[in-house]
């Protein structure tokens, strides 16, 4: 009996904390007159718990009838994210290659290529990935605001488990005995170099986007100049990979033309545009007010 | 034209004039309607209110009832005063000859 009263409490406690924790998600000036507002009313935590939750809903689903969490949705989380994803991909594979090759028998993988060639590659794809992410991270977090939980979590998925998902549906991935937990790690965890560098630098470019909104002109100028210059890297050296093979092959096997190698690098970096429309408007008024 | 809900607050807001603000908005149309009106409904009707230039909120002073908190304060617009004046005259035009409770009556 004696137990009763002070699990009562522990309760209304953790109800309070509850309430506390889901109010953050809303805007500071609303979440001070919110509780407020529930402290004065001294209805029961309970009560309190689904007011707040039901705020929380209505102002996530007021938040989407703007354009600016759709486009961070399709325009970034799926479409870049299913880029950015083939693109890890890629550099985990070739990453994974070399280190097996190297920590294994000792030598540099054959990849038809010089060892150096195979490193400047790694590294380059490595480096694009790194400036794709925090830009795609920024101009998520600029664009979705308060709705950037859910839009970053399709991102991260998208990225983390598309090629996942591409393998098992296509057949060339059979999943035997899947155990769920392992299959839940591998899927929302960064265990690999490639999704790794995605994680840390995408999260990093949304903290930034969701706090800046807007870069200045010079600084998205600097970025829009990497982007440029990855993007043509990558073109360039990974023909390095088809001529070889076409070479090896006495030109049985046709490599993937530039255009097209090119045209997936283009399509994830739409985000230094919008980048750069914005810090152009924004600098055109600041002169115009000035 | 207004909301039901919309009238609600406006008229609220109204009768509680200086003293209105969210919890005693709430109280109020839950004594007038008997029927609990839930935060999430009042604080976005009222965004949608000021966005609609009706009404104007402030944040006002904290208070220690309160735990300290400001409480959102709310002032009707000359703009309000019309469209629930608008609101409610068109409520009685449509009720005009109509008797709830002869209907009630009759359908029972």
């Amino acid at each position: 009996m004696g137990g009763n009263p002070s699990r009562g409490r522990m309760m209304t406690r953790i109800c309070c904390w509850l309430v506390d924790v889901l109010s953050r998600m809303l805007d500071a000036d609303e979440r001070q007159a919110v509780r407020g507002d529930l402290a004065e009313s001294g209805k029961s935590v309970v009560r309190a718990i689904w007011d707040v939750l039901d705020l929380i809903v209505r102002r996530q689903v007021g938040l989407w009838a703007g354009w600016q969490p759709w486009l961070a949705l399709l325009g970034i989380a799926c479409l870049a994210g299913l880029l950015l994803s083939r693109i890890a991909f890629r550099l985990n594979v070739d990453l994974g290659q070399q280190l097996m090759a190297y920590y294994t028998y000792g030598v540099h993988f054959g990849t038809l290529l010089t060892p150096q060639q195979d490193m400047a590659w790694l590294l380059c794809l490595a480096v694009a990935l790194l400036v794709w992410s925090w830009t795609c991270g920024f101009v998520l977090g600029s664009l979705s605001a308060r709705a950037v939980w859910l839009t970053w979590s399709v991102f991260y998925l998208m990225v983390l488990d598309s090629a996942l998902v591409r393998f098992i549906l296509s057949g060339n991935m059979i999943l035997r005995d899947p155990q769920p937990l392992r299959l839940l790690i591998t899927a929302t965890l960064p265990l690999n170099p490639a999704t790794f560098l995605f994680s840390v630098s995408a999260v990093w470019g949304t903290l930034v986007g969701v706090r800046r909104r807007v870069l200045p002109l010079r600084a998205v100028y600097v970025l829009a100049s990497a982007i440029t210059i990855f993007t043509i890297l990558t073109t360039w050296m990974s023909g390095w990979y088809e001529t070889a093979h076409e070479e090896w092959s006495g030109r049985a096997w046709h490599g993937v033309a530039w255009p097209m190698r090119l045209l997936p690098l283009v399509l994830v970096s739409w985000p230094i545009a919008y980048l750069l429309a914005m810090a152009n408007r924004q600098h055109t008024s600041v002169n115009e007010t000035r | 034209m207004l909301g039901e809900f919309e009238y609600l607050i406006l008229g609220a807001a109204m009768r509680l004039r200086e003293g209105a603000y969210g919890a005693a908005i709430r109280e109020e149309i839950e004594a007038a309607t008997r029927h609990s009106c839930s935060i999430g409904a009042l604080y976005t009707t009222l965004d949608r209110l000021e966005a609609k230039g009706l009404i104007k909120t402030w944040m006002g002073d904290p208070t220690p009832r309160r735990g300290g908190r400001p409480k959102r304060m709310v002032r009707v617009t000359a703009n309000g005063v019309r469209a629930a004046r608008e609101f409610y005259v068109a409520v009685r035009r449509v009720s005009r000859g109509v008797s709830w409770e002869a209907t009630r009556v009759a359908v029972g």
